[in-house]
């Protein structure tokens, strides 16, 4: 009997002594926040507002691929033979649903609009923190911010895609939503932009880079010209009409050292001194330090080269028009290596002094080039992308109020563009066809490389007779599909649903 | 008085001998007069004085018994001195084998085990014991790496989770993340437990089987003995794609390019034209591989111990990969009767220089690709390296000896693994045993690239200023076991063990990782704070299990046994944070039965086993949100962080849990001469844990949902057949093992799929209900369109596209729509073998040994993205000398389509998936021990070889290496298996070693 107890007692006690307590299994991480203790102070509210724009700086967009997307689509550009596949395929239209650069255009975009929601959902933890901590000013202005970078995200999305699933709350299961029709995502953009103008700052009370009440304005005119509400844009554009005026020098709006000039109305910030150490891995999360671009080398003639200014696109400026040898290198430019630039054939040797564009294309690009200061680009060039500046403004300005049949205001208009150009007036006897004309024209010209030509073609119903030749195809790629990765994990979205030819 | 005392004397009689194995005397053997209780134990120098009494009857026979030898009996027959050669007994059934918490009969197991021979591992090159563990044991698949230092991919009875396959590695009973840091010439044995009755015991770490490693120790009541141990040799590989030389590149640079290359056309540039480089000889070389060990061992009466020391150095055959180990170890063991203590500990240091990459692109493409006009080395650029120039070269492949040479990368290592441990019996039988066990893990990984600028004129290839990366971090993990075993019988027939256990494993991990560029100077290789970017981060993982263990025999007839094991892990919220896992098992020795006594057939088992394990390899706190703060975004000049939620947690996240059944057969004929061990399989892992994407649009930062999803169903057979001749002069035997394996997904949750596999913008491989895991997934091609015409009868729905022309790959319109797109695209492709082999066949003729060992691996496919490079022609780059034959007209190529085609040329295909299948000569030794008289009495032992290894591949794979590994380079994931970015082929080494006992 004693051997049984002391076995039964060796027994439990080695349980009761190894027993544990449930509480020791509920950890926290000791590496991040907690959502539920956050906005209780301005520095968090205003890091969570910082994130939304980091998603700008993303592979998708920004950093990489939303100027090739957009420059090849409009054949703004040409292809070098070294220009890779996926790249290559916008200037084709050979992309289908699984090409991976419009899955990261999607994902970075939604990435932004989920970090301003974080923001905006919040509003009432962020309205409860004592106003002498935080100002009732600058609480509807962090709200401001998220919601001008929502309908911002929005905007790449909606002309992109067309019907999309339009989030506006934090999602709290995986299921997905389905697509909403884009007239809803357009009244959602505008909604928000007419909240942001109300409590956004003006340009000269906020750091530079933050989303201002210009831009609020211009983006909401925007959108009403893109749904042909041209008394709307005309009212938003009036808001800011004489806020902001154009640069005496065109391709200052290029140069690193004078961004957020007065024509500068919204701009992604680059900055090569802030660290670019995740610029290969610059995915869409936004996450790290990569506040560079890709730009300058990809195009950089003397660097990967990997585009060029079309013949089309180089034909289509007027004798005189001095964006052109602002815009583009040609044969007898200097450039920062104090060398003339050639064209053609390069004779061996070639002279001291004279640097040839390679493959002998008669051009390359100049706007966007580190090259007016540094012989070689690298991919960390600083130069920030125009997104919304003055000219553009005037131009849409023109063409609000050239639909509504006021030809001469938009004559004024497009001649304000054209007398800093040094180009003669337009007569104040055109019709309104060829005043639309006039503007197709100058805006190809005045904005070139800045990603708006192929928007542009696709809303006025050009891009068909501009770009079949090169295999665009009508009623299909005016969007592009919803990316596969979307279409497989989401309940909400099947095969069914996606864009038409895709 | 004088009478009696002689009388007392006369009526005695002492027998001495020696007892000796093939190494010499053998201490601690017991010598036993038959059924008796008079014996005694052999000493130091194997001799031993046995008092009998006089008048012994002839059948008098004295018993010669010791663990793993053959017990003997020899007839005394008047003798007073009998010196005897025990014969080590290859397969005893009387063998104790180590399971989980404990050992056991071999009589008694019930489960599926392999145990490797670790005699045969111990003379192979390899850095680490896994290495060896290929084609060694039924089931267990290896892939290795041919980079010194990295860690095969082990997988045992196939795949059963699309998340962790990794098997639970358990060394002298503690908990530990690999066998890395191990020395393989301190390891005595390893076992390899692969069915429920095995691994359920390890709870919710079991489910992808478990290795178990027990380290040499010394024996008790052995004189000390000193071993070394030495081999050196070169490893180096020479196989290589065949790719353009400079005259056919310029030729065919002419030919593909609009407008040509400015290097080729423009005698400017003409002065780097004149280079032949052969860029894989640059690449790869011949390197030495040179190892040294040194053991001490040695016991009393009631201690042990072992020491060892180890020294590896293996120069990889590509430049500038290296690892070098240094291993220090004790194991001692103390006994006091019914306490008993000991001890294990290994201390390495390790220093790997690692492969590196460009880009997201590996040595191996870069060299495929790079211009061999080129030359490798320019002193007139920054870096001294020479690279194309984008716009000059048409072409921007990096360099890939600057990739790999300039600057250092290395990654040190400390581990610490040890044990202490303290067994108390309380009464007979019972026994309670206290552990605490340490693996402890500290690395450094360092990079510095200075400036650099591959061409002078461009900037294709360049960096201007000096990078330095500073990575670090530590891992512990801490683990208490307390157990009690209680042991008895009941009439001498009905045998238990019984067994309590509780453990509690703690883990911690800390890192810091820090990079910053140096633009004034490419001397320091410290950060500072200049555009410098910091992080760290720490996790704790705290895992508790209670197990019950019964055993029981009759009479090692009729066994079963039976477990159940309860665990907590902190990986999972409240809701699901205990999970139960059971195994029952019943054996029966056939051969032991009444029946059989007369038989041949020495061995006959069948056994058969059934029961739950699981897995919790999932990332920790996946049940929890938290806000991530590492965004950055530039405001007014200064870089500011932003912060957001972390993701979409899971509260209800749970044990993946695998439900094993397996029955299998033993059989030894003719004293186990002949072996044959039987196994069949059928697991099914349900709740699968698995990173689930989210759809993108939710924009969660990660985009991933922590999940159970869905279940996998894998099954198999495996067999061993051994044939083994221990008699006389010649000696030989012959062992091979197969193991098959076959995996099906059978759901996952509400998806249809889930991708992985990302190479070239497209994703290759997929998971998917009814199918393999990670199968590949592209599109079939069926030749090249040779006119319009055929292009025609395909795109009947897309008649007006004009990407696809003559010349291109004519793909099978899978759906039948019309048209070609991602909805034609099949499995064409299973990146795991079905079946895999070993043959080790060794022999033995007086002094000299040889073994041969043959592994094979068949019905895997290779996903062969080197292809892209060599014949698909996206762009202008050196290519496989297939594009000579490339299509440029009507029926001049069915299978190289034409240069710069159509962009779906290139999409995944069938085109680059290969038959990763072969058949290789693993390794080839051969011996000679010399006789112990040669050297004197100091020298026991002396014993060289020279060992061959990778020497012979056969197979129809095209590229390196078919045995495709983990990639440690490109950072592929666990959905990338079975696709070849240029991985570093294994090389053939031939190594020259000796073996010294003292």
């Amino acid at each position: 009997m004693k051997k049984i107890k002391i076995i039964l007692m060796s027994f439990v006690t080695l349980f009761a002594v190894n027993g544990c307590d449930e509480e020791d299994f509920a950890l926290s991480n000791p590496s991040g926040l907690s959502p539920e203790t956050y906005f209780r102070t301005e520095a968090q509210v205003q890091s969570a507002v910082n994130a939304i724009y980091a998603n700008m700086q993303t592979i998708g967009l920004y950093t990489r691929l939303y100027f090739f997307e957009m420059d090849n689509m409009s054949h703004e550009n040409a292809g070098n033979p070294q220009l890779e596949a996926d790249k290559r395929a916008f200037l084709e239209y050979s992309f289908d649903a699984s090409h991976p650069p419009i899955s990261w255009y999607w994902d970075s975009c939604y990435r932004g609009i989920n970090k301003a929601n974080f923001v905006i959902n919040n509003e009432e933890r962020i309205n409860a923190i004592p106003s002498s901590l935080l100002s009732d000013e600058k609480k509807a202005r962090f709200i401001g911010e998220a919601k001008y970078m929502r309908a911002f995200y929005y905007f790449l999305l909606v002309t992109r895609f067309g019907d999309i699933p339009l989030i506006t709350d934090i999602p709290d299961d995986g299921s997905g939503f389905p697509r909403t029709p884009r007239e809803q995502v357009y009244d959602q953009i505008v909604t928000d932009l007419n909240d942001a103008s109300q409590s956004l700052w003006e340009k000269d009370r906020t750091e530079n880079g933050r989303a201002t009440q210009g831009a609020a304005y211009a983006l909401l005119g925007k959108t009403h010209l893109y749904r042909e509400q041209y008394q709307q844009a005309l009212d938003a554009f009036d808001d800011i009409y004489g806020e902001y005026s154009l640069e005496d020098d065109y391709f200052a709006n290029f140069r690193e050292e004078e961004e957020f000039g007065p024509e500068s109305i919204f701009e992604v910030q680059f900055d090569d001194d802030l660290g670019n150490s995740a610029v290969w891995n610059s995915n869409s999360s936004g996450e790290d330090a990569n506040e560079v671009t890709f730009r300058g080398q990809e195009y950089g003639f003397n660097d990967w080269f990997n585009v060029y200014p079309s013949e089309d696109l180089l034909d289509e400026y007027e004798e005189g028009d001095i964006r052109f040898d602002e815009t583009f290198y040609t044969d007898g430019d200097s450039w920062a290596g104090e060398t003339v630039i050639r064209t053609g054939p390069a004779p061996s040797p070639v002279p001291e002094g004279e640097t040839y564009i390679p493959l002998e294309r008669r051009a390359a690009w100049r706007k966007y080039q580190n090259y007016y200061k540094d012989v070689n680009e690298d991919q960390a060039s600083g130069i920030n992308m125009k997104v919304i500046r003055y000219a553009d403004v005037l131009l849409m300005m023109a063409e609000a109020e050239n639909a509504l049949g006021n030809q001469s205001e938009a004559i004024g208009y497009i001649n304000e563009v054209r007398e800093r150009a040094e180009l003669d007036p337009l007569p104040m006897d055109l019709s309104q066809e060829e005043v639309f004309d006039a503007i197709v024209h100058e805006r190809m010209v005045e904005l070139a490389g800045e990603q708006v030509r192929f928007p542009d073609l696709v809303r006025w119903g050009l891009a068909a007779d501009y770009l079949s030749e090169y295999g665009f195809q009508a009623g299909k790629n005016e969007l592009w599909p919803i990316p596969n990765d979307e279409i497989s994990a989401n309940e909400n979205i099947g095969q069914e649903d996606q864009n038409p030819g895709y | 008085m004088c009478f009696l005392c002689c009388g007392f004397i006369s009526a005695q009689e002492v027998i001495t001998g020696t007892v000796t194995d093939a190494n010499g005397p053998l201490p601690g053997v017991n010598v036993i007069l038959e059924g008796t209780t008079t014996g005694t134990t052999t000493d130091f120098d194997g001799n031993y004085s046995l008092e009998v009494e006089e008048d012994l009857g002839p059948d008098a026979r004295l018993v010669f018994s010791y663990i793993s030898y053959e017990t003997q009996q020899i007839a005394i027959n008047g003798r007073s001195v009998i010196d005897i050669n025990m014969v080590a007994d290859a397969q005893s059934l009387d063998d104790v084998i180590v399971v989980g918490y404990g050992t056991q009969s071999r009589a008694e197991v019930t489960g599926a085990i392999s145990s490797i021979d670790t005699e045969e591992i111990n003379s192979l090159p390899v850095a680490t014991a896994e290495q060896a563990l290929q084609g060694r044991a039924s089931g267990v698949t290896v892939i290795n790496s041919g980079a010194p230092g990295n860690s095969p991919a082990v997988r045992i009875r196939g795949l059963a989770s699309p998340n962790n396959n990794d098997p639970l590695y358990v060394i002298d009973g503690v908990i530990a993340g690999g066998l890395g840091s191990l020395n393989p010439n301190d390891i005595e044995n390893i076992q390899v437990l692969k069915d429920a009755s095995t691994t359920a015991v390890y709870g919710s770490r079991g489910a992808n089987g478990v290795v178990l490693v027990t380290t040499k120790s010394g024996k008790a009541s052995q004189k000390a003995q000193l071993s070394f141990d030495s081999y050196s040799g070169v490893q180096f590989n020479s196989n290589r794609y065949d790719v353009l030389n400079t005259e056919q590149y310029i030729q065919y640079a002419r030919e593909i390019s609009d407008p040509v290359p400015a290097r080729i056309t423009n005698p400017q540039y003409a002065d780097l034209l004149d280079n032949e480089t052969n860029w894989q000889d640059e690449l790869f070389r011949t390197g030495v591989l040179r190892s040294f060990n040194l053991g001490l061992s040695g016991g009393s009466e009631n201690s042990n111990f072992r020491f060892s020391g180890g020294y590896l150095n293996q120069e990889g055959a590509i430049v500038e990969t290296e690892f070098e180990r240094f291993n220090f170890r004790s194991n001692s063991n103390f006994d006091f009767g019914k306490l008993r203590f000991g001890q294990t500990l290994n201390v390495a240091f390790t220093v790997q220089s690692p492969e590196r990459a460009d880009g997201g692109r590996s040595l191996i493409e870069h060299a495929i690709k790079s211009a061999p006009y080129l030359p490798v080395y320019n002193p007139d650029n920054l870096g001294g390296f020479q690279g194309p120039n984008s716009p000059v070269d048409g072409q921007d492949a990096a360099n890939p000896i600057r990739v790999q040479t300039i600057g250092s990368a290395v990654n040190k290592g400390v581990t610490i693994l040890g044990s202490l441990f303290a067994e108390y019996e309380i009464i007979d039988g019972l026994v309670f045993k206290s552990q605490a066990g340490l693996d402890y893990y500290k690395y450094n990984n360092d990079t510095f690239i200075p400036s650099y600028n591959d061409d002078s004129i461009g900037s294709t290839g360049s960096i201007a200023f000096a990078q330095i990366t500073k990575n670090s971090g530590t891992n512990q993990s801490l683990t208490l076991t307390q157990s009690l075993n209680y042991k008895f019988d009941v009439a001498d027939l009905h045998n238990f063990e019984i067994l309590a256990l509780a453990e509690d494993q703690r883990i911690d991990s800390e890192s810091l990782d820090a990079n910053s560029q140096n633009p004034i100077s490419d001397e320091v290789e410290q950060v500072s704070n200049n555009q410098s970017d910091l992080s760290s981060s720490s996790s704790e993982y705290r895992r508790v299990g209670f197990l019950g263990r019964i055993n029981y025999n009759f009479d090692q007839k009729y066994i079963l046994a039976g477990s159940f094991r309860r665990d907590a892990s902190t990986r999972f919220g409240a809701n699901n944070r205990w999970g139960n896992f059971w195994s029952v098992a019943a054996g029966w020795n056939v051969a032991k039965e009444s029946f059989m006594e007369d038989s041949d057939i020495n061995n006959l088992k069948i056994r058969g086993s059934w029961g739950t394990t699981g897995n919790d390899q999932i990332g920790n706190y996946r049940y929890s949100s938290t806000l991530v703060t590492s965004f950055i975004y530039p405001f007014a000049g200064a870089a500011l962080q932003g912060t957001t939620a972390e993701g979409l947690p899971n509260s209800n996240l749970k044990w993946e849990e695998v439900t094993m059944k397996n029955i299998g057969l033993d059989l030894g004929i003719f004293n186990n001469t002949f072996t044959l061990s039987l196994e069949y399989y059928s697991n099914r892992s349900d709740d699968l844990l698995y990173e689930l994407p989210l759809p993108l649009s939710l924009g969660y930062n990660v985009p991933t949902i922590a999940s159970n999803v869905g279940s996998v169903e894998t099954n198999g057979f495996e067999a061993d057949l051994g044939f083994n001749d221990y008699e006389g002069d010649f000696t030989w035997s012959a062992n091979l093992n197969l193991g098959t394996s076959r995996n099906e997904v059978l759901s996952i949750g509400s998806l249809d799929q889930v991708q992985g596999g990302f190479f070239e913008n497209e994703y290759l491989t997929r998971i998917a209900p009814g199918e393999a895991l990670f199968h590949f997934y592209g599109l079939k091609t069926d030749g090249i369109f040779q006119n319009q015409a055929e292009i025609d009868e395909v795109y009947t729905a897309n008649p007006d596209q004009t990407v696809v022309q003559p010349g291109d790959i004519r793909f099978v319109d899978i759906n039948g729509d019309g048209d070609i797109t991602a909805a034609d695209k099949t499995v064409i492709g299973n990146p795991y073998p079905t079946l895999t082999m070993g043959l080790n066949l060794s022999a033995q003729y007086k002094s000299f040994d040889v073994s041969l060992f043959i592994q094979g691996a068949y019905g895997q496919d290779v996903y062969n993205t080197n292809l892209y490079d060599l014949e698909g022609m996206p762009r202008l780059f050196n290519s496989g000398v297939a594009v000579l034959d490339r299509w440029t007209g009507e029926g001049t190529s069915n299978t190289i389509p034409r240069a710069l085609g159509a962009p779906q040329n290139l999409n995944a295909s069938d085109r680059f998936v290969e038959d990763g299948s072969y058949t290789r000569l693993k390794n080839l030794n051969i011996g000679y021990t010399f006789d112990e008289n040669v050297f004197g009495e100091s020298l026991s032992n002396l014993r060289i070889y020279l060992s061959g290894q990778n020497l012979i591949t056969l197979t129809d794979y095209s590229g390196l290496d078919p045995e495709i590994g983990v990639d440690n380079v490109l950072f592929q994931g666990a959905g990338a298996i079975g696709i070849d970015r240029g991985l570093y082929p294994q090389p053939t080494s031939i190594t020259f070693g000796l073996q010294l006992g003292f």
